[in-house]
């Protein structure tokens, strides 16, 4: 997984029937600066572009989430459903130390 | 598969079942020197690696959901090895 920052929220009133009712947040990929920064206090944006995330644990704006991306995204589901990131983790603590040489 | 070093690690209450128990490591790819590229990836790790040291990590979710032993978990990333040497005879 990675760890993205959410920024913002997705609702749709139209949607194909597996994601009806979905929660949806926008997430900002943390670069290896954002992983520096923690979890808590004054952030900017990472490299990455933005992207939307299937949410079932309840992200909230400004939290810092896991997310999965690619395939294994909709392992969670019943049946086949068209999602290619889902939040997996809601970050309460980040232990970092960045190797210096 | 990414040669990676361990940064660091992540601790979360709310998470996906089938994340229960495992170690979320915090690792950072790395290049041919040790030099950090791109995005740091969390990784599952049952090997114990340790802060700093180096290790392979591996995107098969089908490896990594036999790991956790639930076929429905969103899992992705696990940690398959520590890196001894990189160069033959050169213990890191």
């Amino acid at each position: 997984m990675k760890l993205g920052r959410v920024i913002g929220r997705v609702t749709l009133s139209r949607a194909v029937p597996a994601l009806e009712g979905g929660r949806f947040l926008v997430v900002s990929p943390m670069g290896r600066d954002q992983y520096s920064q923690g979890l808590r206090g004054p952030w900017r944006p990472g490299p990455d572009p933005s992207l939307v995330v299937y949410d079932n644990l309840g992200g909230a704006v400004d939290q810092v989430i896991g997310y999965v991306e690619g395939r294994e995204a909709a392992q969670p589901f019943d049946r086949p459903t068209p999602v290619d990131a889902i939040n997996v983790a809601l970050a309460d603590e980040l232990f970092y130390r960045p190797w210096t040489g | 598969m990414l040669l990676a070093r361990v940064e660091g690690h992540v601790v979360a209450v709310r998470k996906h079942p089938s994340l229960e128990g495992w170690r979320l490591v915090v690792c950072q790819p790395i290049d041919a020197q040790g030099r950090p590229e791109g995005t740091p990836q969390v990784a599952i790790d049952a090997l114990g690696a340790g802060l700093h040291q180096q290790v392979v990590i591996s995107s098969d979710g089908a490896a990594a959901r036999r790991a956790v032993g639930d076929e429905k978990s969103p899992v992705r990333w696990l940690i398959i090895g520590v890196v001894d040497e990189r160069v033959p005879g050169e213990r890191l």
